[in-house]
């Protein structure tokens, strides 16, 4: 790729350097101020009560931690990839006219690749959503 | 001379030399169990019979050139280091080269190695692991192919090594028997003490080099470094001496270790719990004259160190006459032969101390003939009487009369009784001693006579094996008379063929007093720097004449006398032998050298491998008691108790490693939330890390 | 509108990519037939398609035009040097050996092999394209391939627990990391308007003269060495690794030591070499004036390797012990990044390389061992020398080399690296690993024993078919060929910088 810009022309950084950690300084030690009150002056009892869960107000049924199914992910993964690939081919699509032929195979045989790829995916199970996927 | 094969067809068939034997091992190796013992046997006696076919060929390719300067050939294999910097490069190429002394060892080698594979079948015969000894004994003969033919020194590092190796398998081969398995364990740990002096030796002649040349040294050929060695000279001496003589020294520690010279040699008579043909091949014929081979290798590098040759030259010397003298005493038939070997290594290395290398390589030649026949000699008597006591042999001759037939061959000819090989060898070496310029006056003649008495004492002890083993009655005792046979065919041979080499063996170098050539000495010429003492001496025949004379009649003494005590007079060597008990006991004890070294090195090594041992085992106890052990440390450091700080340094750096081990066990958790807060924090370290420095 | 010319460039450099274009008509195959025949048994198809599409794979290479450093590519995404060029072949044999892997040791079951052959294709592909790219963003998406997918591979076993804890951990972690480095990136480009790795170098090496622009480069650098150092698992970003190891099917346990680490290695030099460091006389490099990434890279690597073999030490699970070894290793793989030379670069790739075949074999022998009836403990490996020697034969040998003992592969490997650091004057660095070398000696050495010196505790006839043995061998040859005649592969690869 060629160079963007040409020279240095960052500006210097160490002036912001010193304010830049006072102010870490100050925040780190708000921060830690705060919880060592907050643990300190706190009154500490806890009862079944209080460690459950708020859910504003209605007493909790069930584990809040749902197990999604595995095929979601799948499917979000796929869909995620395929997805990505659309931007390769506006690319192309943008400058078919200076591509020519040449860029028309290239872009086909990615094509092709993508195809198989679900091919791949959809023999592979990949797509059933159920209980009855394949087991090998 | 024509020539019968081509150059160019030879040098790309070099590889095959080395290469056989390897194949062969490989297949016995791998396959051994699954083959028939007929075809293990095959493959590992005809791998070697092919090596020994092109080595044949290789020699009469060489004798086909007709200029001797041009008599070598380079197989490169292929590029095997190439290391590229700004200034230079240096590069190694496993590659071989085949001279006049390579091709001498290599027929050595390959041929007695041959009737020594074939002498194994009938050895071996009835051994369950047979595919294990041919491919040990293939390997061998691999690496000591490997060794003979490299051309550069590193590629023969790597067959030095590999010799070693197999050595300790071989000795160890019987490894169910532990003593078997100890001797083994020390042919390596001393060898490992001489490998390191070569190493050592090999680093600093390649960094002198690489200094001297500025950079600009780009390998380790013999080729190149013949050429560049003069660099030495130019290089400033450490501690008062110059470098080549250091790395002469250094070299000749590998050489000491290989070659079982002073004061390496121990590990030789151990290396006897082999096999007995392994003997004969390893610890006789071949491995142990690689430090022979090496220095004469070398040659360009000792003549430019006058002090490391007379080192060489005294050592040899002093190790001749030294194991001479244990000899005598030693009554386990093989270790007579184990000391022998000893004695005529030391004999090769005071030739090439005094520059007479060609000779050397003589009698390494004539040696590899005679000690094979003696060993498998004493393997077929051993085959036989299921012993190795002299004690327990005697009256042999009329049992096995083929095995005494070559085995007095051998004997006249390690004797230096003329005209057999031994005889022509050793006289040359002795005349070429005489003859010689040591740096330290009359250091030749005083070597000469040393020499000289050990020619003597070498005479006097091989008449005494022989007597011992062949004459007089059988002493071992009616049931195994019973059982005496003469060995199958497939061991006499082998000795047969060895036999006729170690009596016609001295015409390749014939002395001058013969006027005749001296073939070995002009074919290895071209190789060597300098010509050995009979090349450029103004030769005084009447001299030579009456040294030889000398020699010959001090062998004949020294048979006489053992004839004298252990034929004529048996009751003799009793009297003598309380005459001078304590000399006797001194002498049959090997001079206490194992036990000294025992007590120096290897006890305290012991104690260091226990600890490291228990390094493995304390894994609870130590965890649990560390602060006791603090508590101990603290008492050693004022106390020193003996030995505790080496025993306290090795398991504490051993519970340090645990502990931390333990420790960052725990660091991983497991859990990926603390995965996360760790990644938080090696940002924020490395973070603090890169401002801080 | 866009020009004309600049579709055409586009088009033309379509060819450079050839590889990672049959790799994806390769997995597109595989898919169709995995749907088409979907109670296919024969999983010898799918591993023939893939090892075809794999070594197809190499086939255009052959084609196309002599590497250049500065031969871009599909507008400067790309970049054809010898890095390139010889990473692309070394990633398919990653792929081929981790397919056929799978396909001898049985882990993956029949219904998630196709799929684990499409995966592994398609990390193959991330990190053929990871290797070329010299674009941030290229760079980021080709990471996120390679990482996404494997942590995909990781879980595939899905019905076993261990497997999905394992790529759970991963995604995490490995969201996390490269999320830090994304940041980075957004930092450097915001500093200097441009993903482009070549234009950025330029805007650095003047940016690093001013204090305020030099403190973002260095926030810049230490969020990406996160990115990195997870993916070459090295300190402090390696928790993952025992966890992952161990967790994933062996054979992709063995793929992610070799593959994605190599490709992380390979990124290293990529990113820090033109952005933070100056070429000097064409061997020896510079970090960036006031940038000092070096040392901080030498720390991190003497802490990896140390940390890695000492926590070995204790592990009973062979996973696990060779995932504290692929920690170590990665220890030692720095310290050629930290010696900024082309000895040192030239040493991590050939290390890498050698690294690839005796790795994958050391967990090939643990695969094979435990699908044939033993386990991945070493208690199951004691006494298996008896019972199966030629495995364990070639464990030991992978072992040694992992060591780095002559005459393997690994030794060379190692000389190498510490050539690289010595010859830089980082002495305390090359003594460190030199120690590190012997402390790993005591936990590799441990298995060896176990195999040859311990009685068996258990009497499982160990079975290893004629395949994994071949495979084996494949991995066994180069293993023992690299440490004798290893001087093609030095000459290749110093062509390559």
């Amino acid at each position: 790729m060629q160079p963007i810009l040409d020279g240095l022309t960052l500006s210097p950084w160490e002036p912001g350097l010193f304010s830049l950690a006072i102010y870490g300084l100050m925040v780190l030690g708000l921060v830690s101020l705060l919880l060592f009150f907050a643990s300190w002056l706190g009154e500490k009892k806890s009862n079944p009560e209080k460690l459950r869960p708020y859910e504003s107000g209605i007493i909790p049924t069930g584990s809040a931690r749902l197990r999604y199914p595995v095929p979601f992910f799948l499917v979000a993964i796929f869909f995620l990839i395929f997805d990505v690939e659309a931007a390769y081919i506006f690319s192309w699509a943008i400058s078919y006219d200076s591509l020519g032929w040449a860029g028309w195979l290239q872009i086909s045989f990615f094509i092709f690749v993508l195809l198989l790829g679900l091919l791949y995916i959809w023999k592979k199970g990949g797509l059933e959503w159920g209980p009855t996927s394949k087991q090998d | 001379m024509t020539n019968l094969i081509d150059p160019l067809h030879m040098k790309n068939m070099l590889w095959l030399i080395p290469c056989l034997p390897l194949a062969g091992a490989v297949i016995n190796g791998l396959l051994g169990k699954r083959l028939p013992v007929r075809l293990v046997h095959f493959v590992g006696c005809a791998s070697v019979f092919l090596a020994f076919l092109i080595s044949v060929a290789g020699f009469f390719t060489l004798l086909g050139i007709e200029e001797p300067h041009q008599r070598f050939l380079i197989q490169p294999l292929y590029q095997w280091i190439l290391t590229v910097w700004h200034q230079g490069s240096f590069s190694l190429q496993v590659a071989f080269r085949l001279d006049p002394l390579s091709i001498t060892l290599c027929l050595v080698v390959t041929g007695v190695g041959f009737l020594i594979h074939l002498y194994s079948v009938g050895y071996m015969a009835g051994d369950e692991s047979q595919a294990r000894y041919f491919a040990y004994l293939n390997l061998f003969t691999f690496s000591m192919l490997l060794l003979v033919l490299a051309d550069n020194l590193l590629l023969m590092f790597v067959g030095w090594e590999g010799v070693g190796l197999c050595s300790y398998l071989l000795i160890g081969f019987w490894f169910t028997d532990l003593e078997k398995a100890q001797a083994g364990m020390k042919a390596f740990i001393v060898n490992r003490v001489g490998d390191f002096g070569f190493f050592v030796g090999l680093m600093l002649l390649f960094w002198t080099l690489f200094e001297g040349s500025n950079g600009t040294i780009t390998g380790l050929g013999f080729q190149q470094l013949r050429e560049s060695i003069p660099l030495l000279n130019s290089a400033s001496p450490i501690l008062g001496v110059g470098l080549a003589t250091w790395i002469g020294l250094l070299f000749f520690v590998g050489a000491t270790g290989k070659s079982a010279q002073i004061p390496l040699y121990i590990w030789l008579p151990d290396a006897m719990a082999g096999p007995t043909p392994v003997s004969a091949f390893i610890h006789a014929a071949t491995m142990v004259t690689a430090g022979v081979y090496m220095i004469v290798r070398l040659n360009f590098l000792y003549v430019i160190a006058p002090a490391a040759m007379a080192v060489v030259a005294v050592v040899g010397g002093v190790t001749a006459f030294y194991a001479a003298t244990i000899a005598l005493t030693q009554n386990d038939i093989k270790r007579v032969l184990a000391y022998s070997t000893i004695s005529q290594l030391g004999y090769m290395f005071l030739a090439v101390g005094v520059a007479a290398f060609s000779t050397g390589i003589f009698h390494l030649v004539t040696h590899a003939f005679f000690k094979a026949l003696l060993f498998l000699g004493a393997g077929s008597v051993i085959h036989a009487v299921h012993s190795n006591d002299m004690l327990e042999m005697g009256g042999l001759k009329k049992y096995m009369p083929h095995t005494y037939l070559t085995f007095m061959a051998a004997y006249l000819a390690i004797s230096g009784i003329p005209p057999f090989s031994g005889f022509v060898s050793k006289d040359e070496i002795l005349w070429a001693t005489f003859n010689s310029h040591l740096p330290v006056a009359g250091l030749g003649k005083a070597l000469w006579a040393l020499g000289l008495l050990t020619a003597g004492l070498t005479a006097f002890y091989m008449t005494r094996l022989v007597a011992l083993t062949f004459m007089g009655g059988f002493r071992g005792g009616l049931e195994k008379e019973k059982h005496l046979h003469e060995s199958p065919s497939v061991m006499t041979f082998p000795l047969m063929a060895l036999a006729v080499l170690s009596v016609v063996g001295g015409v390749i170098g014939l002395p001058a007093v013969t006027h005749l050539p001296n073939l070995l000495h002009d074919f290895l010429g071209p190789v060597l720097s300098s010509h050995g003492a009979s090349g450029h001496q103004a030769h005084a025949y009447w001299l030579e004449l009456l040294l030889m004379l000398i020699s010959i009649g001090v062998a004949t003494t020294g048979i006489y006398l053992g004839w004298l005590f252990y034929v004529k007079r048996p009751e003799l060597p009793g009297k003598v032998a309380a005459r001078f008990a304590k000399m006797y006991q001194v002498l049959e004890q090997k001079y206490y050298v194992d036990e000294i070294y025992q007590a120096l090195f290897v006890r305290p090594l012991l104690k260091l491998v226990a600890l490291s041992g228990r390094f493995d085992l304390n894994t609870i106890d130590g965890a649990v008691n560390l602060s006791s052990r603090v508590t101990a440390k603290f008492s050693f450091l004022i106390g020193w108790e003996d030995l505790k700080i080496v025993d306290g340094a090795v398991n504490g750096l051993a519970e340090i490693f645990k502990r931390w081990g333990a420790a960052l066990r725990h660091l991983q958790t497991g859990k990926i939330q603390h995965y996360l807060y760790s990644v938080v924090l090696g940002i924020f370290g490395l973070c603090v890390f890169m401002f801080l420095f | 509108m866009i020009p004309e010319n600049f579709i055409q460039s586009n088009l033309q450099g379509i060819s450079f990519i050839g590889p990672e274009l049959i790799l994806t008509l390769a997995i597109l195959l595989i898919l169709l037939v995995g749907v088409l025949l979907p109670y296919w048994r024969h999983r010898i198809l799918f591993t023939i398609l893939a090892v075809a599409g794999l070594a197809g794979s190499v086939l255009p290479l052959w084609k196309l035009p002599q590497p250049a450093p500065d031969l871009t590519y599909l507008s400067n995404l790309f970049v054809w040097d010898w890095l390139t060029f010889l990473s692309k072949p070394f990633f398919a044999v990653v792929g081929v050996l981790t397919i056929l892997l799978t396909q001898v040791t049985g882990e993956i079951d029949n219904s998630e092999y196709s799929e684990c052959t499409i995966l592994v294709l398609a990390v193959t592909m991330g990190m053929m394209l990871l290797v070329a790219s010299t674009d941030l963003l290229m760079i980021y998406l080709a990471f996120e391939t390679m990482g996404i997918l494997s942590y995909l591979l990781v879980g595939i076993r899905a019905r076993d627990e261990r497997s999905g804890e394992a790529a759970l951990k991963y995604v995490l972690y490995g969201a996390f990391t490269s999320g830090t480095m994304l940041f980075g990136f957004s930092l450097l480009f915001g500093l200097a308007g441009s993903t482009d790795l070549l234009a950025i170098s330029q805007k650095v090496a003047f940016a690093s003269q001013h204090p305020q622009d030099r403190l973002l480069l260095i926030v810049a650098i230490l969020f990406f060495l996160a990115g990195l150092l997870f993916k070459t698992a090295s300190f402090p970003f390696h928790f993952w690794c025992p966890d992952v190891y161990e967790g994933a099917p062996t054979p992709i346990t063995a793929f992610l030591s070799v593959g994605p680490k190599a490709a992380g290695f390979v990124l290293f030099i990529r990113l820090f070499y033109p952005l933070f460091a100056t070429g000097h006389d064409a061997t020896i490099y510079e970090a960036v004036s006031g940038l000092d990434w070096p040392s901080i890279l030498a720390l991190v690597s003497a802490i990896t390797m140390t940390l890695g073999n000492l926590a070995a030490i204790h592990q009973n699970n062979l996973k696990r012990l060779l995932a504290y070894s692929s920690i170590a290793h990665a220890g030692y793989l720095l310290m050629g990044i930290v010696s900024l030379s082309d000895l040192g670069l030239r040493s991590v790739v050939f290390y890498l390389v050698v690294y690839l075949f005796m790795n994958v074999g050391a967990f090939a022998v643990v695969a094979m061992v435990a699908s044939a009836g033993g386990s991945e403990e070493i208690d199951s490996y004691r006494g298996l020398g008896a019972r199966a020697p030629y495995v364990c034969v070639a464990m030991a040998i992978f072992l040694f080399s992992l060591i780095g003992l002559p005459p393997f592969a690994g030794f060379v490997g190692k000389v190498y690296l510490f050539a690289a650091v010595i010859y830089k004057k980082i002495y305390w660095l090359a003594v460190v690993a030199a120690l590190n070398t012997v402390i790993s000696l005591y936990y590799y050495l441990r298995i060896v024993k176990a195999m040859f010196l311990e009685k068996p505790t258990e009497t499982i006839q160990i079975q290893v078919p004629l395949s994994s043995r071949v495979l084996l061998l494949a991995l066994l040859v180069p293993t023992l060929g690299l440490g004798i005649y290893w001087q093609p592969l030095a000459r290749v690869v110093s062509g390559m910088f």
